[in-house]
């Protein structure tokens, strides 16, 4: 299930991602149940455990 | 699930709806134009057109930016593409698009070698796997997309991968909407303005809305009860006789955006003069292009490109559907010349596009009759 899958401004879709773990500028997520890396520059620090808002390979924003 | 299951109760919904029902008063039309293609296939998706009142009266923005590239650019991109030495990256939903010389995915069947990627920086990998081919990234999207394309510039340039370009259409979401409250014979009450991009730009490029054409603006996420919810707060507005911007998606939007993302943005890209829009023309300062900077990694700095401007087909009323002047179905070619296997329009294309959500999920006969204005 994902958060907000229609917003494709590009026919990607910004979802949720839980952090698995971070190596650097990238952090391996999970999002529906696939894993994945996305970059978090714009959101870090990240730890195990955060939720993040993606969009096209990128976290654009931490959830609470 | 968080963030979903509390967003799409049936029972919120219900209550949200008798809330409107006490809102609306009854015979006297709100036009709410939804901005973005995503609160557009919510509206359609879980029937919240059935669910509100008849008074209010969703019109569909301009707010899908796979439906607002002209042809042109289109054109380009294939240029781009056929060049022997490219691979041509490309989100999914561009491939089909019809430029003047068909799509991408029919240059890619007469065999360029065209690419879908989820990320510019899947592309950036493609680049440092290939170091004997360009490989050029269709950057398109608003401010929520163009943060990728400029991390992955970054990056780029930080570990010397040379091979890696990005054709930059990125534009911006504030223009747009003041062409539309500019335009003549608008009738507009209020806006639900996108979540996702707002995530990046924050609310305030929205103020002008409110401050200088009277019309409320609430910012929202994508799933039922957050609109249902955007359209209480726009009632709420009209009822109290208040002109704001708010903010619906409280849990990931702030008043002033993400900075960081807003940083990297205004370290590699600027304003256009001025960019075309289908359906809108030309409007100034809409667009991004890449720094001078940048330059090494600027496909239209470092390949020819046609660059010839190409009329709309002239049985396509994109233009009017994404404006809002018209509804899809209104179309002379919806649903019969035009459909999402055959699209004429890029608003039958995309899967944001307004025009693909009429048809897709059935509004292909007017359902009800309008409540008198």
């Amino acid at each position: 299930m994902r958060l907000a899958e229609h917003c494709l401004t590009c026919s990607d879709a910004a979802v949720t991602a839980i952090v698995v773990e971070v190596a650097g500028d990238t952090a391996l997520v999970v999002v529906d149940g696939r894993r994945e890396r996305v970059a978090v520059e714009l959101v870090t620090p990240v730890e195990p455990g955060d939720v993040l808002l993606c969009h096209a390979g990128i976290a654009l924003e931490r959830l609470p | 699930m968080k963030y979903v299951d509390e967003f799409r109760s049936g029972q919120l919904a219900q209550k949200l709806a008798r809330e409107l029902e006490g809102l609306v008063e009854p015979g006297r039309v709100v036009r709410i134009m939804e901005v973005c293609g995503g609160h557009t296939h919510t509206i359609y998706k879980h029937g919240l057109e059935d669910l509100v009142p008849d008074e209010v009266d969703f019109l569909h923005g301009p707010g899908c930016p796979v439906c607002v590239i002209p042809m042109g650019r289109v054109d380009d991109a294939i240029a781009l593409a056929e060049r022997p030495e490219v691979i041509f990256t490309t989100f999914g939903d561009m491939l089909r698009v019809p430029g003047g010389r068909g799509s991408l995915l029919e240059a890619k069947a007469r065999g360029a070698d065209v690419r879908m990627v989820y990320s510019p920086l899947d592309a950036l990998e493609l680049a440092r796997a290939n170091p004997d081919r360009e490989v050029v990234f269709f950057a398109i999207g608003f401010e929520t997309t163009a943060p990728a394309t400029a991390l992955t510039l970054l990056r780029a340039r930080a570990t010397g991968v040379r091979n890696f370009s990005a054709f930059c259409n990125h534009v911006t979401i504030a223009p747009p909407l003041r062409a539309i409250l500019d335009s003549p014979g608008l009738r507009l009450d209020g806006f639900i303005a996108p979540g996702h991009v707002s995530t990046v730009v924050g609310t305030r490029p929205y103020d002008f809305i409110a401050r200088d054409y009277g019309k409320p603006v609430v910012v929202t996420a994508f799933e039922p009860i957050d609109v249902l919810h955007a359209v209480v707060m726009l009632l709420r507005q009209f009822r109290d006789g208040r002109c704001e911007v708010e903010n619906q998606y409280t849990r990931v939007v702030r008043r002033d955006g993400n900075p960081r993302a807003l940083a990297v943005l205004a370290e590699t890209m600027e304003l256009r003069d001025t960019f075309e829009w289908r359906g809108l023309g030309w409007i100034e300062g809409s667009a991004l292009r890449l720094r001078p900077e940048f330059a090494d990694w600027d496909a239209e700095a470092r390949f020819e490109l046609p660059g010839a401007r190409v009329e709309d087909p002239k049985a396509c009323q994109c233009g009017e559907v994404l404006v809002g002047a018209i509804k899809p179905r209104e179309c002379r070619v919806f649903g019969t010349a035009c459909t999402p296997e055959r699209p004429i329009g890029t608003c039958m294309v995309s899967s944001e596009g307004a025009c693909a959500a009429y048809y897709n999920y059935g509004r292909l006969t007017r359902r009800r009759e309008p409540a008198r204005a």
